[in-house]
């Protein structure tokens, strides 16, 4: 009942779509860790650390943006009620608790942009590049350029970008095999993503890299599990730019995380609704009972 | 009949009618004006806690009983539909900013409609203006308004259900003044709305024929001049209960009085700034509150001590006034207090598209705060419209 009523719901607005657009959006595609190289590809790195999980990587195709990449592959995000879905207030993974949002609604009710000292922050590497670099644009505007990190960590940051720098390097995340691997059926990640929804305006479009491609690395092979705990070495400085007071706790492992299925949505029950409509129709009846009654008593 | 009639005897318990409420037992009487606004606050407070469509029908449904069961027949006490008027034009701006201004569209949205686009520069790149609308988006904006509609909606019943011109008298003695001119301007709307009925019934009552921009003539003359002799009254009777006399105070103590109001003015900015922005130093948070707080309280004793006041027929504090109230900040501490269901379910989100849950704590706190509609005394029965 309840999900043909949505069904119903969501027909009519695809059929009002319809009438002013002609093509319905597609998110781009996921894939495996091994599909992104050093040139292509674009490697999306989420930090669970605060609530004690691990750093979690996968891949995805350009173009996109960072929202899609998000957004895909297992991956979801929570915008806020204030500034909707392309401010990121909580990251889930369907791979990771079942799913579970972080922050929980406990820890930020995601109804107001949330504080400059907790929130998910948004930390690009370009392909060859040592550092991080604070994104300029949001989620949903941002084009991530093939090669690159995009990284996303939860805590504080200050306007002058010295503190809540990211604790691992680029390096421990980009992708760096040249040629893809694992699941050699398919054809290279530089498949078109499917079209956005028409008018949509995801800014200005990255600056392709005009230098040559990145020095090669040596090409390690890298290990054909698609779920392999990868554990960086700790005896690395985290950050040259890193504060010195942001080092006392370990880096957190990294796993690569593999393209699943989304977390299932839970519509929800309509009981709520009719009962919660009930009550106001009656607490309203009652008001309106009064009314009447005291403009016959004057 | 002045605005600042001070020892003003209210009507109560004269009414030759029956009280035409069900609890009818009870003397009909008026509530204490702080009960309300306590009762009104503390609501608006619980209401800033959720996001939940379903609760926040419920509160305007809970305003609106209170409201029709127990207001006055004063000319304040008709102004509630005007505040859902307001709550409405709220919504509607919310609603068509959040369109206009789009904050996105997700490839998981339902499409409602497309605006036309007006491409913005890349250094601009921040804000988009037209493009696609998302039926998400327009839910969650008119959720989001409908939370500060509803707040609008306490602060108006509030003003509908308070007698103004007793909540004059709880303020501090020093505020006396301020109060005074506030009371007197607020007062103004109600009582040009009966000017110009009075005239337009006298018209009618000598069958003035004129219609249009003539009879427009013929009622704006005599209400200005109906404004303009109210005024020169009220003004003489504010000067025979001494309005505006200095009292005992010297220049020094005027001038170490507006001092102390203005440090601990400066001081509650400052504390609320720190206790709002977290990365702000910790002196600036209840520190700075507490001092603020303090020489605003000593400023307005200072400056109190110079309008010495009695009050002929004190408003009692009873057990209605009590109950008003503790339903008021009981409901409010059950929605700030976390306690036996899901923060989830206060702020539900629309992305994806969910059916939002009815939380029974919540559900019932709202409830317990309606029942003020039965714990208050019935208002006194009609008066004369013009009764302080």
């Amino acid at each position: 009942m309840t999900r043909r009523l949505l069904r119903a719901g969501a027909a009519l607005g695809l059929t009002a779509a319809f009438l002013g657009a002609t093509a319905a959006p597609a998110a781009a595609d996921p894939q495996l860790m091994g599909r992104c190289t050093t040139t292509s590809g674009v490697v999306l790195a989420v930090d669970f650390s605060h609530w004690g999980g691990p750093i979690y990587r996968s891949c995805g195709t350009t173009p996109t943006t960072g929202y899609e990449l998000l957004n895909q592959g297992g991956w979801s995000t929570t915008g806020t009620g204030h500034d909707g879905p392309a401010f990121i207030c909580r990251i889930g993974y369907s791979g990771h608790q079942n799913g579970k949002q972080y922050p929980t609604a406990a820890q930020d009710a995601c109804v107001l942009t949330p504080p400059a000292s907790a929130y998910w922050s948004y930390w690009h590497a370009d392909p060859g590049a040592k550092d991080w670099s604070y994104s300029q644009l949001g989620a949903m505007l941002y084009k991530p350029k093939p090669g690159s990190v995009d990284l996303w960590i939860f805590g504080a940051t200050n306007a002058e970008g010295t503190e809540g720098r990211p604790r691992v390097t680029a390096d421990q995340l980009r992708a760096h095999n040249t040629r893809p691997q694992g699941d050699a059926g398919k054809p290279d990640s530089t498949d078109k993503a499917s079209p956005l929804p028409p008018d949509v305006d995801t800014g200005p479009a990255p600056e392709q890299p005009t230098t040559k491609p990145p020095k090669t690395t040596s090409p390690e092979p890298k290990p054909k599990k698609t779920k392999s705990s990868v554990s960086p070495s700790p005896a690395t400085s985290p950050s040259k730019t890193s504060s010195a007071v942001a080092a006392p706790r370990s880096t957190p492992s990294v796993v690569d995380a593999a393209p699943a299925a989304d977390a299932k949505h839970d519509t929800g029950s309509i009981t709520p609704v009719v009962i919660g409509a009930a009550l106001v129709a009656l607490i309203g009846g009652a008001a309106v009972f009064v009314a009447r009654r005291r403009r016959r008593a004057e | 009949m002045t605005a600042v009639d001070r020892t003003t005897v209210q009507a109560s318990a004269t009414g030759p009618d029956p009280s035409p409420d069900v609890g009818g037992r009870r003397l009909p009487r008026a509530l204490h004006p702080m009960a309300w606004w306590v009762w009104a606050l503390a609501l608006a407070t619980a209401v800033s806690r959720t996001d939940n469509p379903l609760l926040l029908f419920l509160v305007l449904a809970v305003l609106g009983y209170v409201v029709t069961a127990r207001r006055t027949e004063a000319p304040w006490a008709r102004g509630f539909k005007y505040y859902l008027y307001l709550a409405l034009t709220v919504v509607v701006i919310r609603v068509v900013f959040r369109a206009v201004f789009a904050t996105g569209i997700t490839s998981r949205d339902h499409f409602l409609f497309s605006l036309p686009h007006i491409p913005t520069p890349d250094w601009y790149a921040g804000i988009k203006i037209g493009g696609p609308v998302s039926l998400e988006a327009l839910l969650s904006a008119a959720t989001d308004g409908l939370r500060l509609a509803c707040m609008l909606c306490c602060i108006g019943a509030a003003n509908t259900l308070a007698n103004p011109k007793r909540a004059l008298r709880v303020l501090p003695g020093a505020l006396y003044e301020l109060g005074v001119a506030v009371t007197v301007a607020i007062s103004v709307a109600p009582q040009l709305v009966q000017s110009v009925q009075r005239v337009v019934r006298a018209r009618k009552l000598r069958a003035g024929k004129a219609q249009g921009m003539q009879a427009l003539r013929g009622i704006v003359v005599p209400v200005l001049e109906d404004a303009l002799e109210r005024s020169l009254r009220l003004a003489a009777a504010m000067d025979s209960r001494g309005y505006g006399r200095a009292g005992r105070a010297t220049r020094r103590s005027r001038h170490i009085t507006g001092a102390l109001m203005l440090l601990g003015m400066c001081g509650l900015c400052a504390g609320a700034y720190g206790l709002l922005d977290a990365t702000a130093p910790a002196f600036l948070g209840l520190p700075a509150m507490g001092l603020g707080a303090l020489l605003c309280v000593a400023g307005l004793h200072l400056g109190g001590r110079r309008v010495t006041r009695t009050a002929y027929r004190p408003d009692p504090w009873r057990l209605p006034e009590w109950a008003v109230a503790g339903v008021g900040v009981l409901s409010a501490v059950l929605l700030l207090a976390n306690l036996g269901y899901d923060p989830a379910q206060l702020n539900p989100t629309f992305y994806p598209l969910t059916w939002p849950a009815l939380p029974l704590v919540p559900t019932a706190a709202i409830l317990l705060a309606g029942t003020a509609g039965f714990l208050a005394p019935p208002p006194s029965p009609a008066q004369r419209a013009d009764a302080p």
